[in-house]
């Protein structure tokens, strides 16, 4: 048969059966009999999903990595079952009521089945784990992913978000998210561009958790008081009554509640409505309740030792039980020193160090978390290899994740400021006005747990053992050995091209670095420090001993059941999967031509082809 | 006398371990602000390629909000510095010295261009430095320069 007809007719063919069978799950639901599927996925259970990517940009072994994680997230949460029956009797005593003796046990166990719980998600395919394993550092587990997609599916395969997903690890000691006035400078917040500002429930760690359950991409529900439903069918339902107290999960939920619950966000059947579930204005408060106890109950967990423990070779150092070597020594020294690490990963302590001296400042009372904080732009090159940029036509359910494709550029927390395309709603107006001094800058991530990778393979870095790990917002590092020799040349070895399309004669991220996607507020503290190669190595070996685990066991390390790599260099790990960025349409309007406007303009692209002339040029005024 | 450093810092961070807040109690101050900021190297053209020239120079650590912006005012005229290219950088509180780096983007090639420098913190207050006027030659297309280190 003509492939013209054949295509077609099988599409509308599968079309039928979709439509059939969600229809059959409609009848169940509104029966009650909605059956858990597990097809992980293929949610649909029919052989289709969403697919909308030219061939090779999703890995190849997606689906069994996707299989193997979620296999792994249901051994934690069993254990986590185990944690929760091995708790001695909840009581609360005193006034206020306070659960004695036993209450942060209680909630960070909650936290931790609420954080491995797959029903969480539309298909029940989903936990936030997902894409937060702990021998990542609770961050992203698939080497393949890592290397290629650098978002993760979500609950509808394979709708995906657009940032590397950061790590868990420390995030409850970020604050509130403030403007400080006499510094004019932006603290605080969770999530690369720091829209979980945490205003509402005073912790944007416990904020950032109320973001994935509802994002269309992630685990997509429909509704913020699907949380509250699937909570109230939980296996864990009475450790959550137990700490927050008994009948608060009893809702009445109206009867189509599953079949809502089952649906992605996004759909086009909710329009614009974001509380599908029709529930009482006393119901409706409830359910905001349980998704603030959701928040405060997994930022317990994340704050726990079991996420943040402060267990590293550093840590040992400071506590004087661990004698840095002499190489990590060095490294130390070139991290405060001539690399300038520190200007950002602030190591808490206030003299920079010499051979032989020792700190006895007085800012080394804190604990070290190094990271300022802030947030920067640093510069890095468009990847061209991010899922999002494909997502441009509906899926099944009439959801497009990104209608402007390539016409999308990261302004992070820019965007945020001006409540803009693919961030989320400002709280604050007074801040909208600074977007133009944030446009570009991502959060300054710590650098704790950099390098964590599982056990047995030993190192991020190449030619290994290595667990494939990426770096900064869009995953285009993928090795630490790339990541400090970025900051060392990305300004000496600048060209001005974008990604795959280096000269001949160069090898990217070697000796050429394309150019910025955004070149607003680039931060210019490193760009060209001067390090030799030596040099960069042993800051990447002082960055391991960052790597909690060393004092006493990192839990849950060791769950990591997929397969380690192995050969190849640190400087170019990762590079056969570079593809030629396409040549980029004009910034999208609903990016770029939101008030107040970049300053300057962001400019498309400039030597990146016939098609795309060299803008005028332009020149910040004042 | 190291011993004595020795144990007054482990001291220092064993105590920091019982003591320490989480959250705002991680926010460092910023330093205080330099009563005097100098220049202790001149500017210079660090990196020229097309479309990015890099100017560079170092003063003493000005102190102050952790973000500062150096900036460079320029023109092909030396009489006429109407153009202005600032970039941050922020500030590490434990060196003496600080480099700063401004870009500026898109200038024409083979030409020269005249300018002066200076920076200020990050809520527009001046560090009160400003040098002399310099002065540099952009490249030809496609060439390339870079100062020694």
């Amino acid at each position: 048969m003509n492939r013209r007809i054949l295509v077609p007719l099988l599409r509308t063919s599968l079309v039928v059966v979709l439509a059939l069978m969600v229809a059959n799950q409609e009848v169940l639901a509104a029966a009650g009999g909605a059956q858990p599927r597990d097809s992980g996925v293929d949610p649909l259970g029919v052989g289709i999903d969403y697919d909308p990517y030219p061939p090779g940009i999703l890995p190849n072994d997606l689906v069994p990595e996707i299989q193997r994680v979620r296999r792994e997230i249901n051994f934690i949460f069993q254990q986590a079952l185990g944690e929760w029956r091995a708790l001695p009797p909840i009581v609360h005593t005193g006034q206020p009521p306070t659960i004695q003796g036993v209450g942060y046990r209680a909630i960070q166990t909650l936290g931790k089945l609420m954080n491995f719980d797959e029903n969480m998600s539309p298909f029940r395919n989903r936990a936030c784990s997902f894409c937060h394993m702990p021998y990542a550092g609770f961050g992203p587990p698939i080497p393949s992913v890592n290397l290629t997609m650098i978002a993760y599916p979500g609950s509808m395969a394979f709708r995906a978000g657009k940032r590397n997903p950061q790590r868990y690890t420390y995030a409850p000691w970020f604050p509130v998210l403030e403007r400080n006035p006499t510094q004019n400078l932006f603290f605080g917040g969770n999530f690369w561009d720091s829209r979980a500002t945490g205003f509402l429930v005073a912790n944007p760690d416990a904020e950032q958790s109320q973001h994935p359950p509802v994002d269309t991409q992630e685990h997509a529900l429909p509704d913020t008081a699907c949380i509250a439903f699937r909570l109230s069918q939980a296996q864990y339902r009475p450790l959550y009554e137990a700490v927050f107290g008994p009948n608060t999960l009893n809702l009445n939920f109206p009867a189509d509640t599953e079949q809502i619950c089952d649906t992605p966000g996004g759909a086009a059947v909710f329009g614009n409505d974001t509380e599908p579930v029709r529930l009482s204005p006393a119901d409706r408060t409830r359910a905001t309740t349980v998704f603030t106890r959701w928040a405060e109950s997994l930022d317990a967990y994340e704050r726990s030792s079991q996420v943040s423990p402060f267990t590293s070779k550093f840590d040992a150092f400071l506590k004087s039980t661990y004698t840095l070597t002499k190489e990590e020594m060095a490294g130390y020294l070139l991290f405060n020193g001539k690399g300038n690490c520190n200007s950002c990963h602030v190591d808490g302590r206030g003299t920079t160090l010499h051979p032989g001296q020792f700190d006895n400042s007085t800012t080394a009372s804190v604990k070290p978390l190094f990271t300022c904080f802030g947030s920067a732009n640093e510069g890095l090159p468009l990847n061209p290899r991010n899922a999002f940029y494909y997502q441009t036509t509906p899926d099944f359910f009439g959801f497009t994740p990104n209608s402007i494709g390539f016409g999308y550029r990261d302004l992070g927390m820019g965007t945020f400021l001006r409540s803009g395309y693919g961030s989320a709603p400002s709280p604050n107006a007074d801040w909208t006005q600074f977007a133009p001094t944030t446009d570009g800058q991502f959060q300054v991530s710590t650098a704790r747990n950099v390098a964590m990778v599982p056990p047995q393979c030993g190192s991020t870095e190449a030619p290994g053992p290595y667990f494939q790990k990426e770096f900064f917002h869009n995953g285009y590092i993928k090795s630490l050995k790339q990541l400090v020799h970025f900051y060392n040349t990305r300004d000496l070895f600048f060209f001005p091209v974008l990604s795959g399309h280096c000269p001949p004669g160069t090898t990217e991220k070697v000796n050429c670095w394309p150019m910025p996607e955004v070149r607003n507020n680039i931060d210019c503290t490193t760009g060209n420090l001067g390090l030799t190669d030596r040099e960069e190595d042993l800051i990447v070996i002082f960055l391991e001993t960052l790597t909690d685990g060393f004092i006493t066991p990192f839990p849950n390390i060791n769950t990591y059941t997929g397969t380690c790599m192995t050969g190849g260099s640190a400087s170019t790990q990762g590079n056969e999967f570079l593809i030629p960025t396409p040549t980029l349409p004009p910034c999208a309007p609903v990016v770029c031509n939101v008030p107040p406007l970049p300053d300057p303009p962001i400019v498309e692209c400039f030597d990146c082809g016939p098609a795309c002339p060299i803008p005028p040029p332009n020149p910040r005024t004042e | 006398m190291i011993r004595l450093f020795r144990t007054l810092a482990i001291a220092t961070a064993v105590a920091s371990f019982f003591t320490s807040n989480h959250a705002a109690a991680q926010l460092l101050p910023p330093l205080k602000k330099a009563a005097r900021v100098k220049i202790i190297k001149a500017p210079e053209l660090e990196i020229a390629v097309d479309h990015l020239t890099i100017i560079r120079w170092t003063t003493t650590n000005p102190g102050g909000s952790d973000v500062h912006y150096g900036i460079v005012h320029y023109g092909t005229d030396p009489k006429d510095l109407s153009q202005t290219a600032k970039s941050p950088l922020r500030l590490n509180h434990g060196h003496r010295y600080t480099v700063f780096r401004v870009r500026i983007d898109d200038l024409k090639p083979q030409t020269t261009y005249y300018y002066r420098v200076g920076s200020e913190e990050s809520n527009g207050e001046s560090d009160r430095v400003t040098s002399t006027v310099y002065k540099f030659t952009t490249p030809a297309p496609g060439e390339r320069f870079v100062a020694r280190p």
